[in-house]
Parts: C-alpha cells; sequence; structure tokens
C-alpha cells in the first residue's frame, strides 16, 4: 500500500471520532562515519511509522507505531482514541486543516541523494579525508530520502517527498596544544564540496591550536558567521517569533505587532520556496506553507503559527533539519521551514576592517541564548581579536556574555555571505556593545 | 519468532563472512503527558519497534537498520550489513565477547502498565494546579514512562532478554513582573516505575517550584570573571559528566582525540576527587541491566583521590586496548549507531557539610541547578550554564543571582577543588555524543568548591 492509502484507510478506525488526522511517512538513510581520519561505520537504515492524532469533544490524543506489519496501522488508531479518552477538554482546539492549494512551487528532491551507494559514500569521504591536512578524527555524512502523507477526516489529503543531507566533521591538529575544527553541512541536494570542508577543517583545527587564552574583561563588537549565528538567532529571534510562545505569553515579542523589535538593517522572512531541508509546499499538517514576513526593517510584522494554535501559517513541523529518522515520533511544534535574514551588502572581510574593536568567534563551546530573556553566555573556542580593522590574533578560554534581543536591535553590520543552516539562512553580522571575561 | 528470526540473522551474517556480529530487537513504548496552564497540551502513546544488525569484518562495522521484519525482510538486511562493512581496514581485531544467555526484568514497585492513565493524567494536572501563584505566567506539568524491551543474540553465542523502565515528572514554572520573565523546575526521575510519582509530594514540588521561579524574578545580575564556586550537585555531576566523562569514552581515546589519552596514573586533580561511571546504580536514571552490545553494566572507577585510573568501552574499543569491556557500548535505539557511552556518572563524596563550606567561604557564587553543559574533549574546557545561585559574602548567603555561565580548563577545575560535602545527590537527564544519539544518563555528586570563571549575560 502507498503511504497515501496507509493514510486515509487509517481514518476508518477513528471514524467515530470529531476529528482525526493521520500522518505516515517512510525514510531511508545511508550514513558513513570517519573514525580517527579512515571510514568506518556504513549503515543503511529504513525506517516507517505513523502518527494518528484524533479529537474528540475537546478531548485531543496522539499515538505513534513503527509500520511493522499490517495491524500497526489499526493499533496505532486505537490507541489514539484510547488517550484521549482520558484527557480533559482542551479549551484551545478548533480543528485540523482543511483541504487547500499551495501556490508553492519546491525543489528539493535529488536524485543522487536517493540513488547513493557506498561507493558513493565513500567518495565523498575519502575526498574530505585527502583533502584535510590534519586528521579528522571524527566525521558523519548522512543522506535521507523521506516520504510522507498527511490525511485528515476533513478530506485533507496532502504527499511530500524530499531528499536530505547532513554532515558534521570535527578535525584536529595535533602539536604542543591540540586544536579542533568543526564543519557543518545542511541541504536538500548533494552540492556539498568535499575539497572545501577539507581545507576548512585544516585551517580551523591550526587556528584553535594556535589561539592563547583571553586575559582581562572589555567591551567589544561580537562578529558572528553564520554556523554560530544560525543557532543564536532561532533560541532568541526564532523562540520569540513561535506562535506558541506568543499564546501562552513567554514570548518578549508578545504584544509587539506593528512595533520595533530590532535594528532597521534587519529583515526577516520564513521562504519555503527556497531549497531548505524543511521546506516544502504544506507544512507536516497539510497547511499550504507560504512566503511571510516576520520582521521588516527591524518591525515586528508576523508570527508563525500551527493548527493548534490557530490560523495557521503553515509551520507545523515534525520534521527536522538532520535527521530523517523517527519523525512520526515528533509531536508538532512550531518552526519556520527556512527563516531566511535578508543579506546585506559587506563581505567578512569588509566587517573585519570596518571594526576597531572586536572579535570573530569561529567557535563558542554551544551557540544559544536563554529564549525567555535572551541572555547568553558562551565559552569562546576559537575567536579572532580585532584592532582597528585588522586581526591580531587568536583567543580561547573566554565568555562572551550579552543579550540577544538587545544584539537585534543594535546591529552593527549585516554580511552578503548568507548561508542555510538548517532552517535558518543567516549571513555573518556584528554587535556592539558585548563584554568578553577571560581569566 | 523473533529469537528464531535473530538467530537466522546471525548465521547468515557468519555465513557472508562476519567475524562477529549481533542481531538486537528492540521495542520501545513511552508514554507522554504535558500540561500547560491546566490544559492538557500533549497526551502521547508511543511504540516504536525495530531491529539493528551489526557485521564485524576486517575492523570495520556494517550497520542495517530496520522497522521492518519479516523473515524476508531480516535476510536481506543480514546481507546489507555485511556488504556494508566495507570501510577502511583495520586489520585482526578480535572482539573479546563474554557469552551471557540470560533473561532479566528491572525491579520496579508499581509496574507503569499497572496503572490507569486516568491516575496519570490527575498527578499530571494536580502538579500543574499546585504552582498557581500571582506571576505565574506559565504552569507546565509532565509524566513520562517508557517501557523498553530488549532481545540481542550474537555470534559468540550470547541470548539475552532484558526490560529497562524509566519514569519521570516535572514541574515547570514561568513567572513574570512585567518587565523581566524567569523559571524554575524541579522533579524527581529514574529507572522505576509508578511509585516514583506515589511516593512524589505534588502539592509541595509544585508549590515550591512556582515559589522559586517568583523569588528569581529578584534576583540580580552575577558578576563576571574568576571566582570561588560551590557546585551543587547537578553542577558537580555536569562538571563530572561533561569535562572528564566525555574525555573518558574510550572511542574518543583509540583515536587519540581526548586529553585524557595516556592519562592512567597521572594526577589530574586534587586529592579530594574522586569519580565514577556506574550503570549499577539502583533506581537512577542512567542505571542499565546490559549495554546495547550485551555487556553487563558495570563501576568503573575514572579518578581515584586525584589519580587517573580508566575509561569507559564498548567492545571494540576494550579489544583495541587489551582490556575487558565495562558495560558501556549504547545507542539512543535500535535505529542508532553504538558509541561508548556514559551511564551514572559522579564525583564520590567529601567530608564537608554545607553550611561548613559556606560558612569556610570569603567570597564566592552557590549554584543552583543546571540548564545545560557542553564537553570538549579535546581542548578539556568545560562550559555549563547554571539556572541561577547565590552570592557567598564572608561566609553568608547574600543575593540571588539569575543565570550564569560557568568555564576554565577541567584540570584547573578539577586541580583547585578543595573541598566536598558528604551526600551524593544524582539528576537524570539525556546526553548527546557531540549534537545527537541522546542516551538516558544521570550525573551527580556532593557540593564540592573549586576555582571557576564565571560570567553573567
Amino acid at each position: 500500500m502507498d503511504l497515501s492509502e496507509i493514510a486515509v484507510s487509517s481514518l476508518r478506525h477513528a471514524k467515530d471520532m470529531d476529528h482525526a488526522e493521520s500522518y505516515v511517512v517512510r525514510s531511508v538513510i545511508r550514513s558513513a562515519y570517519i573514525d580517527g581520519g579512515r571510514i568506518s561505520n556504513i549503515e543503511t537504515k529504513t525506517d516507517s511509522g505513523m502518527c494518528i492524532r484524533v479529537a474528540n469533544d475537546g478531548r485531543l490524543g496522539r499515538a505513534c507505531v513503527t509500520l511493522s506489519d499490517e495491524g500497526s496501522a489499526g493499533s496505532c488508531a486505537r490507541s489514539a482514541v484510547r488517550v484521549s479518552s482520558f484527557s480533559p477538554k482542551n479549551s484551545m482546539f478548533r480543528g485540523y486543516p482543511s483541504p487547500s492549494r499551495s501556490l508553492i512551487r519546491t525543489d528539493v528532491f535529488d536524485d543522487r541523494i536517493d540513488n547513493i551507494t557506498d561507493d558513493g559514500l565513500k567518495e565523498i569521504l575519502s575526498a574530505v579525508i585527502d583533502s584535510c591536512d590534519t586528521d579528522i578524527p571524527r566525521g558523519l555524512l548522512r543522506l535521507s530520502t523521506i516520504r510522507s502523507a498527511v490525511a485528515n477526516s476533513n478530506g485533507l489529503l496532502t504527499e511530500h517527498r524530499s531528499t536530505m543531507m547532513y554532515g558534521h566533521f570535527t578535525s584536529m591538529f595535533r602539536g604542543t596544544k591540540n586544536g579542533e575544527g568543526t564543519e557543518s553541512v545542511h541541504g536538500t541536494s548533494l552540492t556539498l564540496d568535499p575539497e572545501r570542508i577539507g581545507k576548512e577543517l585544516g585551517r580551523k583545527a591550526r587556528a584553535s591550536a594556535e589561539a592563547r587564552p583571553f586575559r582581562g574583561k572589555k567591551k567589544i563588537t561580537m562578529i558572528l558567521p553564520p554556523c554560530e549565528l544560525g543557532d543564536m538567532i532561532m533560541s532568541s529571534a526564532g523562540s520569540a517569533l513561535n506562535g506558541e510562545n506568543v499564546h501562552y505569553m513567554r514570548s518578549p515579542w508578545t504584544d509587539k505587532l506593528d512595533t520595533k523589535v530590532a535594528s532597521d538593517v534587519l529583515t526577516m522572512t520564513d521562504d519555503p520556496g527556497t531549497p531548505g531541508p524543511l521546506c516544502s509546499a504544506f507544512d507536516d499538517e497539510g497547511t499550504p506553507s507560504e512566503k511571510k514576513v516576520l520582521v521588516e526593517n527591524g518591525v515586528l510584522k508576523s508570527f508563525i503559527r500551527d493548527s493548534f494554535i490557530g490560523s495557521s501559517t503553515g509551520n507545523g513541523m515534525r520534521r527536522n533539519s538532520t535527521d530523517a529518522q523517527n519523525i512520526y515520533c515528533s509531536a508538532v511544534g512550531i518552526r519556520p521551514m527556512n527563516m531566511i535574514i535578508s543579506a546585506g551588502r559587506h563581505t567578512r572581510e569588509d566587517i573585519i576592517s570596518q571594526t576597531d574593536h572586536g572579535i570573530l568567534v569561529e567557535k563558542f563551546a554551544w551557540p544559544e541564548a536563554d529564549p525567555l530573556t535572551g541572555r547568553f553566555g558562551l565559552e569562546v573556542r576559537c575567536g579572532y581579536l580585532i584592532r582597528r580593522g585588522k586581526v591580531v590574533g587568536t583567543v580561547n578560554n573566554a565568555l562572551m556574555m550579552g543579550n540577544m534581543f538587545d544584539a537585534l536591535a543594535d546591529i552593527d553590520l549585516i554580511g552578503s555571505d548568507g548561508e542555510n543552516m538548517g532552517c535558518i539562512t543567516v549571513p555573518t553580522m556584528s554587535f556592539s556593545g558585548m563584554e568578553l571575561a577571560g581569566n | 519468532m523473533m529469537h528464531h528470526m535473530l538467530s537466522k540473522s546471525v548465521a547468515k551474517m557468519q555465513d557472508l563472512g562476519a567475524e562477529f556480529c549481533d542481531a538486537k530487537y528492540q521495542k520501545i513504548k513511552s508514554i507522554g503527558i504535558q500540561s500547560v496552564n491546566g490544559d492538557i497540551r500533549h497526551l502521547s502513546d508511543k511504540v516504536m519497534g525495530g531491529v539493528c544488525l551489526r557485521a564485524w569484518v576486517g575492523g570495520r562495522w556494517g550497520y542495517h537498520t530496520s522497522t521492518s521484519f519479516t523473515a524476508d525482510d531480516i535476510i536481506s538486511a543480514a546481507e546489507t550489513a555485511v556488504a556494508n562493512a566495507s570501510g577502511s581496514p583495520k586489520g585482526n581485531v578480535e572482539l573479546n565477547v563474554k557469552i551471557i544467555k540470560k533473561s532479566r526484568s528491572q525491579n520496579v514497585k508499581v509496574h507503569p502498565d499497572d496503572v490507569d492513565m486516568d491516575e496519570k493524567v490527575r498527578a499530571v494536572l494536580d502538579l500543574d494546579s499546585s504552582q498557581k501563584r500571582d506571576r505565574v505566567l506559565n504552569r507546565i506539568g509532565s509524566y513520562s514512562e517508557e517501557i523498553n524491551n530488549n532481545i540481542l543474540i550474537n555470534s559468540a553465542g550470547s541470548e539475552i532478554e532484558w526490560e529497562e523502565i524509566r519514569t519521570r515528572f516535572r514541574a515547570m514554572s514561568v513567572a513574570s513582573d512585567g518587565q523581566r520573565m524567569e523559571r524554575y523546575y524541579n522533579g524527581p526521575d529514574g529507572t522505576c516505575g509508578f511509585e516514583l510519582i506515589k511516593n512524589a509530594d505534588v502539592e509541595s514540588l509544585g508549590r515550591n517550584t512556582a515559589e522559586e521561579a517568583v523569588a528569581t524574578l529578584r534576583a540580580k545580575r552575577t558578576p563576571s570573571g574568576p571566582m570561588t564556586v560551590i557546585s551543587d550537585p547537578m553542577i558537580s555531576g555536569l562538571l563530572a559528566h561533561e569535562v572528564m566523562g566525555h574525555a573518558s569514552e574510550a572511542d574518543e581515546i583509540v583515536k587519540k582525540r581526548s586529553f585524557l589519552t595516556d592519562a592512567v596514573g597521572k594526577r589530574v586533580a586534587s586529592d579530594v576527587v574522586s569519580m565514577y561511571d556506574d550503570g549499577t546504580v539502583e533506581g537512577a536514571h542512567g542505571t542499565i541491566i546490559y549495554d546495547d552490545e550485551g555487556t553487563p553494566a558495570s563501576r568503573t572507577r575514572i579518578i581515584k583521590d586525584g589519580i587517573y585510573v580508566g575509561y569507559m568501552h564498548t567492545l571494540e574499543s576494550a579489544s583495541l586496548m587489551n582490556v575487558q569491556p565495562t558495560g558501556n557500548g549504547r545507542a539512543e535505539n535500535f535505529g542508532k549507531r553504538i558509541w561508548a557511552r556514559m551511564t551514572n556518572t559522579f564525583f564520590g563524596p567529601g567530608d564537608r557539610t554545607l553550611d561548613d563550606l559556606i560558612a569556610d567561604t570569603k567570597k564566592g557564587i552557590l549554584c543552583d541547578k543546571m540548564v545545560n553543559g557542553m564537553e570538549d574533549p579535546v581542548g578539556g574546557g568545560f562550559e555549563a550554564k547554571v539556572l541561577r545561585g547565590f552570592m557567598i559574602e564572608n561566609g553568608k548567603i547574600t543575593d540571588m543571582l539569575r543565570s550564569f555561565t560557568l568555564t576554565g580548563r577541567a584540570l584547573e577545575i578539577l586541580r583547585t577543588m578543595d573541598a566536598a560535602t558528604k551526600e551524593v545527590v544524582f539528576d537524570g537527564g539525556m546526553c548527546g555524543k557531540g549534537i545527537e544519539d541522546w542516551v538516558n544518563v544521570s550525573s551527580g555528586g556532593p557540593y564540592c568548591r573549586s576555582g571557576m570563571i564565571v560570567g553573567g549575560g
């Protein structure tokens, strides 16, 4: 049976419910690892499962199963019906989406990923290893094909297919002081450049080994490249734009529609028509996706929502941008498909040359800001100190402190080098007034 | 039936040239309930099941994992697993596998299957409503249970069947004074049944969580720079886990990626520091009966009185280093790779009391709960985000401090550790290897005093 048939036929097991929805997904994942500079584990994974959600008289239930035999769909529906009977009435639920057409066309399927072989995977990883002049102790390349269908009791039926590439590599320079570099790649097609990745890994590991502990404390301009800035924006602005956080009033941007929340230079859109790993014509609830302006010239224009929050903007997602396994077990959450910060006109070199006193952070321990407050204190594992427009040294062992909501309201410069980091595309940006503290 | 299919797949992989192979079936049943402000936001019942076949050929692993396991599927999966063992050869590495034929269940007092869903929902809603307070914006109650059944058969002759049960009960309050928002959380977890909830004082758990969230609204900005820090058991555990734990996973040692490579026998900490990974701690969240390769859980001493002792092993790393496996070969689930992973990782107790430690600190910070942390096996760095803390001045607690970050060099922190309290407390959570592959663990320790860099955002 194909996925749409499973999705539609499974609804009959929940026909007594006021509302029912079935999501069915099948993934094939091929991955290969580098361990200690050599290609080691090679994996083939086939994964299929479904999630059924029901609502009856305001009582909600959800059940998920792996599709291991013909009885799986029926047992999933029965479980959803059973658990819903224990739920108190939910005051918010208004129903699942009705059928509707999408105006978005996406190109997110690459036959080369769908047909990748062991030898193809090994060839790519060998090229990464050969291009890197330091060791690569760990690396992973994962290529996935995802096919899914959503059906609901309103007569909605949508299908989606996409391919996804995710790679994460760490390099290591061994010397009197060891240094580590990392590189990540995200995408929907097999467009990675193994030689560039290998060279960057080597460069970053050497730079990290040369870093010296930062001493003292100073006010400084923070320059973040896309690989560090993406998660900082998602954990702060991404959380503030989430309709569920707005509904429960834990978004600092609640009640700030049409008011200024960021610098004039900041414009953010969510654009499902671009080739991002989550981009699709419909979200994972079957609501048509659409291009939305979220922040325009610093003014908050809209939030993103799913069907539970109501007035869905087509952002009810089960998929994530790195792994296609066990998607059916994920609860629907509100996520942008590809949140794009409009690029500026400065190259990264321009931004450095216009910075009087700053640091370009190549690697934080883990880039994130507190979603409620925007506060952050992050360990700098490798950063380039800048004085009067020039890099004057490499530092580590320092804490970068600030507030991401304040930083967005006081952006210095925006780069022209936008890069996709999963569900966000960001350029390099600089922010003044941060605090850097060392030992 | 499943035993028979797994045995057939093992025989097939051997026929195709696997020097060692195993086949594992896993079924994970879980229930999750979450409320927000009195409404049930999530109520879910999940059943995941699948097989993982691994073939070891010439020092390389080939994997095939599948959620479909008819007789034909499983034979074809066996063929793919062997074909996938085609990475770079490592030569003759013989895995040292002990043969085990056993079936074991976890000891629980109240099996979650024997408790009505009604009672679980009611517990969550009670936890939610007990957080009602002025200035509490969001009241969140959550309950989760996971029943994990495993069957593993390998080419050495092992046939093992075991069950793991985990439950977790948690309150989180978000408070606001109109200008600022702060949060606080609390709640028990462990490898246990529904007795976790039956033994909890739900009313006081919710009330305390809400009151602490409101109290945190008056917390001040934390000063920055090098400070004396008294880590609470959560942060002590994070230090043990992130700093020394990840760097002691032997798959990082065989690749020489860890700063603790060749550290055995060397002094790495002050003599008040002892550290363990112990998969057998009764009731702790990271406790396991067997790891995902079928090795029984064990207690591994990592640091003894400041001297580095040893690593945590998988079958592969143990064979490469010619030692016994320690029961640390773990995977997130049947669909994921097995790595060397921690179980319950903790610092051993000292001989002080907390009051005594505070009174003995001229100026410093006392930590209260973690947000998260990040490992650095290569550089030996440490980053821990702390939910809040308290200033200590002249031996007394003064101001409450809002969230801050701790950092420093691992070995420098441990060398400055000069005191620890008597009681070890564990806190359960999930641990990733790098940025994925999440497994259930706990970490813990006593209150410990050391020097770190502090930064408040």
